[in-house]
């Protein structure tokens, strides 16, 4: 089974865009975080200022996964800015589902995000990784990819809504 | 000293790549901004802004009409697939003799109100990890370290990583 096609997702695809993500969390041991609905999804990615963007891979009917689905892996990304370089791809989720791994779909989706990386004039890829997720940090190393948070030292921050709310009444 | 805050327009991409550099230079990579005002111009103030500032601007010394651009953020806008929309903090930076007067508090104010507006669950942005007085300042405000308390790791595809991957030539 390496019949599969990728493709830019469309307004249709967001309740498989939001069922991957779940399935990524849950991986990831954090999936009561996923506040995100069908609406949002929607609304931010195919309205008029998309601020995200999506490729999911889909296999034929026949080949759909256990619980009848054909969207079986996705990746979201969305520009970014590098002030010392310029635009950059970054690569926010990235999933193929357990059953469908082994194929090339991963390799195939990260193919076409350099591809449109090149295209749109990017400089670079950027993306995070759990430093624990050994077998991905391992699929990103083979392909060239540097760790930063270890060559240059950056620590990812957040500031939580409640913070920002509590900084605009000060 | 009276300070104001504004949007950067298409006549500040020299003040603003002038900061960057500034900024860079106290992360003690200034060799590696490439970027020109050109593409600052492009980037910035085309039909697609790739990112948006804000600047601090003083009246000059000689108590004339003359205004200088003093600090800034540079921020845009990404997607959390959890929660949704959120800010990201990409640079700030305040130059060095303007600093304790309140102007980096204001603008992470003007940062934060704008997140509220534009219905962002949360802004994000890296901080160097020797970087003490930076992540002084914005823990004093409540950003968690997500490095440490969730173990994520910031990672980069280089622009020939990216040309082998998306050569036609396969594995």
């Amino acid at each position: 089974m390496a019949n599969f096609i990728l493709r830019k997702a469309e307004s249709k695809d967001v309740s498989d865009i939001l069922r991957l993500i779940k399935e990524l969390a849950k991986f990831e041991e954090m999936e009561e975080q996923v506040i995100l609905t069908e609406k949002d999804l929607l609304e931010d990615g195919f309205g008029d200022h998309p601020f995200y963007h999506c490729l999911v891979a889909e296999v034929p009917k026949e080949h759909q996964s256990s619980e009848g689905y054909t969207v079986i892996a996705f990746a979201m990304y969305y520009f970014t800015y590098d002030p010392w370089i310029g635009k950059l791809l970054y690569l926010e989720d990235f999933y193929v589902m357990q059953d469908f791994r082994g194929f090339g779909i991963g390799s195939q989706i990260l193919k076409v995000l350099s591809e449109t990386a090149v295209k749109t004039r990017c400089s670079s890829m950027h993306f995070i990784v759990a430093e624990n997720n050994k077998c991905s940090i391992e699929f990103y190393k083979r392909r060239g990819a540097a760790d930063l948070s270890y060559e240059e030292g950056w620590r990812l921050f957040a500031i939580d809504k409640e913070d920002l709310l509590k900084m605009t009444t000060k | 000293m009276e300070y104001k805050l504004r949007k950067a327009e298409p006549r500040d991409v020299s003040d603003i790549l002038r900061l960057v550099k500034e900024l860079a230079k106290y992360e003690e990579m200034e060799d590696q901004v490439m970027l020109t005002e050109k593409e600052l111009l492009e980037d910035g103030f085309g039909d697609t802004p790739f990112y948006h500032c804000i600047l601090a601007e003083i009246q000059g010394e000689n108590g004339t009409d003359d205004l200088k651009v003093v600090g800034f953020a540079m921020y845009y806008f990404t997607y959390d697939p959890w929660s949704g929309k959120q800010l990201y903090l990409e640079d700030f930076y305040v130059m060095d003799k303007y600093r304790g007067m309140g102007i980096g508090s204001a603008i992470l104010k003007q940062l934060s109100d704008l997140a509220m507006k534009t219905r962002c669950t949360g802004m994000m942005f890296v901080v160097a990890e020797n970087n003490e007085s930076s992540i002084n300042f914005y823990k004093q405000r409540g950003a968690e370290d997500l490095s440490e308390e969730e173990g994520w790791r910031l990672y980069k595809f280089h622009k020939e990583d990216l040309l082998k991957l998306a050569a036609p030539a396969e594995e």
